[in-house]
C-alpha cells in the first residue's frame, strides 16, 4: 500500500500551488488527477488574476471591499482579507517562477480594468492568462520532482475514526485499484460545471471532489451560488472573457443600444457578473435579443489591443461562432461557468472533516460568497492552494498514519463490478447526464423559483434512483472511459441534488441566486451561509454566519 | 512572356541536367526566359544560411527580389528549397512594413528598393496556372503511356501552406500529379509525396536522412512506381545520389530511378533523353526508358 | 440542413484485439459540428467503447489531437465542412503518430513529456531575485507569448518527419519550450542550454520539413523557434558540432562568390582532416563523376558579388 504525508487530488493551480508549499515544507507529498496537469481546466482562465501591489499606491483593503461588495455580502470577511492582503506576494512569486506577465512601459507589470473593480488591478498575460499560469507551475512541479499519479482516478475518501487518512485510486490506463495512505488529503478537484448543460466549463469538471466530500460527511456551502458568465457563446457554450470587456468592448441588444446604462450605469459593462447576466436576460426576455442571444462588440477596440491583448477571444470567436471580431459583434448569452459554493474550509483549507482540506473552485473558504468576481478565482486558487498545501503538511507532521483496512479496495471494486454487469441495453450514461444537465439550466439558472426548484429536485431524486441501472458498453480494463464517465455521474447527481436543496432552503435573492418569488436580498433573515451535509437519514441543511470583520452590508449597485 | 530566370545553386552544381531541360522544355512551351538578368543575385540562403543569420538572408534575398522588379519580368524558379525560401522570406517582408525599410536601407547602397511586389513562381506552377495542362497535353508527341511515376514535391513547395499561395490557387497542391497525368503517365499515390527526403540533415544525421530515402523509395517501389519525379534538385541529390547508399544502410534493395520535372516533361514532349541527360543520374534509367517507344 | 458523413476511425483495444482495424461510423452532422462533436456523440449514444482523450472543447487543454485525414490536430478546432465536399463524403480519423497507441485514439504521451523534461522546463535564475518584479520590456513578454501559446498538443511530434526515423530526436515541442527559456531575458542558462541542444539529437536534427508549423493548431512556429536557437548557438560561438560548421562553411561560400561551392561545402564542414568522412565524400564523388555529374571544379564569382560582400559586412552581426 502506497503512503504518502500529503495526498493531493486534482492537478489544477490549486493542487500544483498546494504541492509546491508541501514539497518546500519538508513533506512527502503526491498529486492524483485524472489528466495530465497541464490538461486541468485553470488553462480556461483567460482574463486574469486580481491583486493590490501596494508599491503601486493600491491598497488591498480597497480589493478586499470590491470583493465583498461582489459577493454580496455573503463572502467571509476575515478570509477576503486574507486572500486581498496576500495577493501582491502571491504575483510576485509566479513572476518569479517565469509567468510572462504583460508590463507597462517602465517594464513593470500591468495591469488592466475587470468587473467590479473599481482600480485596475488585474495582472494578466494576453488573454490566456490561466494557461501561462497553468503551464508555469507545471515547470516548477517538474523541477520539484513532485510524484504525480497521471491518468489515475480518486474513487472515494477513506474516513476512519472520523479522521480522513486516504483515498481509493483507480488507474485508468490499467484499470487496477489501489488504496494510498495519507495523512492529510486536499482536495483541489475543481468546479462542477458539467452538472449544467451547456456551460463553459470543460467536460472534466464533474465535481468529483465535492462530491467524495459530501460522501465522506463533509458539509457543502453555499452550493445555491452558481455563477452565470454573462459572455458564452449559444450552443456549445464556450466562454468569452471578462478580458474583453475590460479592455473596452461593449454590450449591445438588438436596437444597438448599450444596454448596461439602465442597470449598472456607473461601472456599465463592467459591473459584476450576476448584474451583467441579470441584464442580458431581462433584455432577451424583453425581445431585444436575436435568437436567444445579446451581442459583444470588439470593433472600436482596434486591430492592435486585440493583437496584442485579445488574441484567443479573436481565434475562439473565429473558430467557434465564425466571427471575425475585426468586424462583427460577437452573439453571447449567460452561461453557467462557476461554482462560488462547495467545500466548507477555514482560511487554512481545512473542511469540517479532520485531515481532509480542500481548495480553489472545489471549496468555499468563502471568499466569493454570492458572486465571484472575475480575476478573484485564479487567486483563490494560488492562495488558498498555498495555504491548504502548507497547513496540510503542517498537521501531517505531527501524526502518523492510521491503518487502513483492505475493505475499502473491495468496495469500490464491487461497485464497479455492478457497473460493468449492468444490462448494456439499459442506455448509456450520456443520456442521463443530458437530463440532469438541461433540468438544472432550465429550473437553477440566472432567475429561479420555489416551482421550478422543486420540479428540479424531483427529477433528479429519480435520476438517482435510475443511474444504479445505467449501462456500460465497454468492459475491458485498459483505458476504460465508458466507464470513468458512469462514475463520475454519480458524483454529478450528488452536486445537482445539494444544489437544488441550497437553493430551495434560501428565500431571498443574493448574488447569484435570484429569485422571482424572494426577489429583494434580506440580510434580517439571511445574512448567513447555507450548509448541506449528507447523513444516513438523507441530506439535511444547517446554518453557519457571515463574518463581518470591518464592511458592513450595504445596498448594493453599480 | 518572358520570365526573369533564377536557376538557384545546385541546377549550375551538382544538378547541371535540370538547367539544361529546363531551356529544352521552356523554347518548346513557348516560356520565354531571360538568363542573364538574375545573374547577379546571390543564393537564396537554401534555410542553411537562415540557421546562421535570417535577417540576413531576408535582405539578401529583397536584394533579388528588387532585381526582379526591375527587370520588369516574373521570376522563374526551377527549385522547391529556393521558391520555399523565397516565398518565406517574402511573406515576412510584405507583412511587417517597418521590417521592409529597415532591409531596404541595406540594400539602397546598391540603388535597390523592394517595393513588395515581386512572385518569384517555380516552374511547376507556371506549367500550371500560365502554360495550362491543355496546352501541354497537345504538345505531347510521346505520351508516357504505361510509365507509373510517384510525385514527390520536396517540403519547401508544401509548406507552410499560407505563405505558398495555396488559397489563391489550390490547385497546386496537386500540381505534379496533374502533370504526370498530363503526360500521358499513371500517377502512383503514396503518403510520403509530401514529407521529407532528408537531405537538409544528410551531412548532419546520415543515419536518420537514409532512412527516410529508404523509406519514401522503398513505399514508392512496392506501390509498383517505375519513377519519381520531383521539382527539388536538392531531394533530387538525396533520392538519387544517395540512393546506393541508403539501400545499404537499410538493408533493403531499391532501383527507383529519380527524375527531374523538366526531364519528364521534355521526354513527352519527344526531346532526345540524352539531351536531357537523362543518362547522368546515379540511378540508371535505362529500364525506365524501355518502358516507352521515345521515337515520336 | 443534417451531413451526412462516414467517420472512418482507426481502433484497437488491446484488452481484445491482435491488430488496429477500421471503423465506419455512419452519422447526420450538423453544419457547424467539429470533428470533436462527433466523437462524443458516438461515444455517448452509439458506442460507448470509443475511447479518446479530449476536455475544454475550445483549443485550450491540447488533449484532443490525432489526425484528422492523414494531419495532426485538435478534433475540437476542425470542422467537418471543411473536410467534406464534393464526392468526398468520409473522414479518417486515427491517433497521433511517433508515439504508441494505448487504445484506439489515445496515445502514451510519455514519450512527449520525456523529450520536455530533457530541455529543463524551467526559469533558471541564480542571481537573487528583486522584492518586487524583474523589470522587463513588454516586447519580449509579447514575443514569450507567442511560444507560451504552446498547449501540448503533441500534433507537431506526431508529424514529425525526423522523429519518424530519429527516436533520439528532441522533438519540435520541446525545442519550442526551450527556445521560450532562450529568449526570457530573466532566465541565466542560455549557454548551458544551447551547448546541451547543441548535442546530437537537438537542434541541427530538425530536418526543417515544416509539418510543425503546418499543423500546429496554436501558431507556436516550432521550426522558426528552432532556426531561432541555431542563430543563437552561432552567435555564441557553440560551433563545435556538424550542423553549426554546416550552416558557417555556407554563409562563407555566399560571402565569397555569391553562391554555394558544393565541392567545398562538406569538405570544410567535416573538416579536411576527417579522413573518414573524406574517404565516404571520395567515393561519392567518384560515382557521380562516372555519370558526369559534378559540380565546376572552378568556382566562378557572381558579378556583383562585391555588393553582396557589403550586405554580410551591414547585417552580417544583426
Amino acid at each position: 500500500m502506497s503512503e504518502h504525508d500529503v495526498l493531493i487530488i486534482g492537478a489544477g493551480l490549486a493542487g500544483m500551488r498546494a504541492a509546491l508549499s508541501a514539497k518546500e515544507n519538508g513533506v512527502d507529498v503526491a498529486i492524483v488527477s485524472k489528466v495530465h496537469p497541464v490538461r486541468s481546466h485553470s488553462n480556461a482562465a483567460q482574463g486574469g488574476i486580481n491583486a493590490a501591489l501596494t508599491d503601486r499606491g493600491d491598497d488591498w483593503k480597497d480589493h478586499a471591499f470590491d470583493t465583498i461588495k461582489g459577493s454580496d455580502y455573503l463572502g467571509d470577511q476575515d478570509a477576503i482579507e486574507v486572500m486581498c492582503r496576500e495577493a501582491g506576494d502571491e504575483i510576485i512569486q509566479m513572476e518569479h517562477m517565469g509567468v510572462i506577465f504583460n508590463r507597462d512601459e517602465s517594464g513593470n507589470l500591468g495591469t488592466r480594468a475587470f468587473g467590479g473593480q473599481r482600480q485596475a488591478r488585474t495582472f494578466f498575460v494576453a488573454d490566456f492568462t490561466g494557461q501561462a499560469l497553468l503551464h508555469v507551475l507545471f515547470e516548477q512541479i517538474i523541477k520539484s520532482d513532485v510524484r504525480v499519479y497521471e491518468e489515475w482516478f480518486a474513487l472515494s475518501l477513506i474516513i476512519e475514526e472520523g479522521k480522513c487518512c486516504g483515498a481509493v485510486l483507480m488507474d485508468i490506463a490499467s484499470g487496477v485499484i489501489e488504496v494510498v495512505k495519507a495523512k492529510s488529503v486536499i482536495l483541489a478537484t475543481g468546479g462542477l460545471g458539467r452538472v449544467f448543460e451547456p456551460s463553459t466549463n470543460a467536460l472534466i469538471c464533474t465535481g468529483d471532489g465535492i462530491a467524495m466530500a459530501y460522501k465522506a460527511g463533509a458539509a457543502l456551502m453555499d452550493m445555491e451560488m452558481v455563477q452565470y458568465h454573462p459572455t458564452t457563446l449559444a450552443g456549445s457554450g464556450v466562454l468569452i472573457s471578462e478580458g474583453a470587456r475590460g479592455e473596452g468592448a461593449h454590450l449591445l441588444n438588438s436596437e444597438g443600444e448599450r444596454f448596461m446604462e439602465r442597470y449598472a450605469p456607473n461601472m456599465m459593462e463592467l459591473a459584476s457578473r450576476d448584474v451583467v447576466s441579470r441584464s442580458e436576460q431581462q433584455e432577451i426576455d424583453a425581445g431585444r435579443g436575436v435568437n436567444g442571444t445579446v451581442f459583444l462588440d470588439c470593433r472600436h477596440l482596434g486591430e492592435q489591443i486585440i493583437k496584442e491583448r485579445l488574441t484567443q477571444i479573436a481565434e475562439i470567436a473565429r473558430d467557434f461562432a465564425n466571427v471575425d471580431i475585426y468586424s462583427e459583434p460577437i452573439p453571447i448569452r449567460p452561461g453557467m461557468h462557476y461554482q462560488m459554493g462547495g467545500v466548507k474550509t477555514d482560511v487554512n483549507g481545512l473542511t469540517t472533516v479532520p485531515g481532509l482540506y480542500a481548495a480553489g473552485e472545489a471549496a468555499c473558504v468563502s471568499v466569493h460568497g454570492g458572486n465571484r468576481l472575475g480575476a478573484n478565482s485564479l487567486l483563490d486558487t494560488l492562495v488558498f492552494g498555498r495555504r491548504s498545501g502548507e497547513h496540510a503538511s503542517d498537521f501531517s507532521k505531527n501524526i502518523s498514519h492510521t491503518e487502513i483496512s483492505g475493505k475499502y479496495a473491495e468496495l469500490e471494486t464491487n461497485r464497479i463490478q455492478n457497473f460493468l454487469s449492468n444490462d448494456v441495453s439499459a442506455g448509456l450514461f450520456g443520456s442521463m447526464r443530458q437530463d440532469m444537465g438541461s433540468i438544472m439550466n432550465k429550473h437553477l439558472a440566472v432567475y429561479r423559483d420555489k416551482k421550478g426548484m422543486e420540479e428540479a429536485l424531483k427529477q433528479i431524486k429519480s435520476l438517482k434512483e435510475d443511474y444504479f441501472k445505467i449501462g456500460v458498453h465497454d468492459k475491458s480494463k485498459t483505458f476504460n472511459t465508458n466507464l470513468l464517465f458512469t462514475l463520475e455521474l454519480g458524483g454529478m447527481i450528488d452536486c445537482a441534488e445539494a444544489i437544488c436543496i441550497s437553493a430551495l432552503e434560501r428565500e431571498e435573492s443574493r448574488g447569484a441566486h435570484t429569485r422571482t418569488d424572494f426577489p429583494d436580498r434580506d440580510d434580517e433573515n439571511w445574512l448567513k451561509h447555507i450548509l448541506v451535509k449528507q447523513t444516513s437519514e438523507g441530506p439535511i441543511t444547517e446554518e453557519a454566519p457571515v463574518k463581518i470583520t470591518n464592511w458592513e452590508p450595504q445596498i448594493r449597485s453599480y | 512572356m518572358k520570365y526573369a530566370f533564377y536557376p538557384g545553386c545546385v541546377a549550375q552544381g551538382a544538378c547541371p541536367e535540370l538547367y539544361v531541360a529546363t531551356l529544352e522544355i521552356c523554347s518548346i512551351l513557348g516560356i520565354e526566359l531571360d538568363t542573364e538578368v538574375m545573374k547577379g543575385a546571390s543564393c537564396t540562403g537554401s534555410g542553411i544560411l537562415q540557421e546562421k543569420n535570417e535577417r540576413l538572408g531576408d535582405t539578401l534575398n529583397a536584394r533579388t527580389f528588387a532585381m526582379a522588379e526591375n527587370s520588369g519580368m516574373p521570376m522563374m524558379t526551377i527549385c522547391s528549397t529556393c521558391q520555399g525560401v523565397m516565398s518565406q522570406a517574402n511573406s515576412r517582408l510584405n507583412e511587417d512594413s517597418d521590417y521592409l525599410k529597415q532591409v531596404n536601407e541595406d540594400i539602397s547602397p546598391e540603388g535597390l528598393t523592394y517595393s513588395g511586389t515581386a512572385d518569384p513562381r517555380h516552374l511547376l506552377w507556371i506549367l500550371l496556372e500560365d502554360i495550362g495542362i491543355d496546352k501541354i497535353k497537345s504538345l505531347v508527341k510521346v505520351p508516357l503511356d504505361g510509365m507509373k511515376i510517384a510525385p514527390f514535391y520536396g517540403c519547401y513547395i508544401v509548406r507552410p501552406s499560407k505563405v505558398l499561395g495555396f488559397d489563391d490557387h489550390p490547385d497546386r497542391q496537386q500540381a505534379l500529379e496533374e502533370l504526370i497525368s498530363a503526360v500521358g503517365a499513371e500517377v502512383v499515390d503514396f503518403p510520403g509525396k509530401t514529407l521529407c527526403c532528408g537531405f537538409p540533415i544528410t551531412t548532419i544525421n546520415e543515419t536518420a536522412s537514409m532512412k527516410m530515402v529508404a523509406r519514401h523509395t522503398t513505399d514508392a517501389q512496392q506501390l509498383g512506381a517505375d519513377a519519381m519525379v520531383t521539382p527539388c534538385p536538392l531531394c533530387h541529390l538525396n533520392l538519387d545520389g544517395f540512393q546506393p547508399k541508403a539501400a545499404q544502410m537499410n538493408a533493403v534493395e531499391i532501383n527507383m530511378p529519380i527524375l527531374h520535372l523538366p526531364q519528364m516533361i521534355g521526354l513527352a514532349l519527344g526531346v532526345d533523353p540524352k539531351i536531357l541527360r537523362i543518362n547522368k543520374h546515379i540511378m540508371s534509367t535505362k529500364k525506365l526508358l524501355s518502358k516507352v517507344t521515345l521515337t515520336p | 440542413m443534417p451531413l451526412p458523413i462516414t467517420l472512418n476511425v482507426k481502433r484497437f483495444n488491446p484488452d481484445s484485439d491482435q491488430d488496429s482495424y477500421i471503423q465506419e461510423y455512419q452519422l447526420d452532422v450538423a453544419e457547424s459540428d467539429t470533428v470533436l462533436d462527433s466523437l462524443i456523440h458516438i461515444r455517448e449514444e452509439i458506442d460507448g467503447t470509443l475511447t479518446f482523450r479530449c476536455s475544454c472543447r475550445s483549443a485550450i487543454c491540447g488533449s484532443c489531437a490525432m489526425r484528422i485525414d492523414g494531419k495532426a490536430g485538435l478534433a475540437c478546432n476542425t470542422k467537418i465542412s471543411d473536410l467534406v465536399s464534393g464526392d468526398k463524403k468520409s473522414i479518417t480519423v486515427e491517433p497521433a503518430g511517433n508515439m504508441p497507441v494505448i487504445k484506439d485514439l489515445v496515445v502514451e504521451f510519455e514519450v512527449f513529456w520525456k523529450k520536455i523534461r530533457q530541455v529543463s522546463p524551467w526559469l533558471k535564475h541564480f542571481a537573487m531575485p528583486p522584492k518586487g518584479e524583474h523589470i522587463v520590456p513588454n516586447e519580449n513578454m509579447l514575443h514569450l507569448a507567442g511560444v507560451m501559446n504552446c498547449i501540448m498538443c503533441g500534433a507537431c511530434v506526431s508529424d514529425c518527419t525526423s522523429l519518424e526515423v530519429n527516436s533520439e530526436f528532441i522533438g519540435p515541442a520541446a525545442l519550442a519550450k526551450s527556445y521560450r527559456f532562450l529568449a526570457d531575458p530573466r532566465d541565466e542558462a542560455n549557454e548551458n542550454r544551447l551547448i546541451e541542444l547543441s548535442q546530437p539529437g537537438g537542434i541541427w536534427d530538425c530536418t526543417r520539413c515544416m509539418q510543425c508549423v503546418e499543423v500546429c493548431p496554436k501558431e507556436v512556429d516550432p521550426m522558426g523557434r528552432i532556426m531561432s536557437s541555431k542563430e543563437m548557438a552561432i552567435e555564441m560561438g557553440i560551433t563545435a558540432n556538424t550542423g553549426a560548421r554546416h550552416a558557417n562553411v555556407f554563409a562563407s561560400s555566399v560571402h565569397h562568390s555569391g553562391w554555394l561551392d558544393e565541392l567545398k561545402l562538406p569538405v570544410l564542414t567535416h573538416g579536411i582532416f576527417n579522413f573518414k568522412e573524406m574517404f565516404k565524400l571520395a567515393f561519392l564523388g567518384l560515382r557521380a563523376f562516372k555519370v558526369g555529374k559534378v559540380p565546376p571544379v572552378i568556382h566562378k564569382k557572381r558579378p556583383n558579388v562585391t555588393k553582396i560582400r557589403q550586405i554580410f559586412e551591414k547585417v552580417g552581426h544583426k
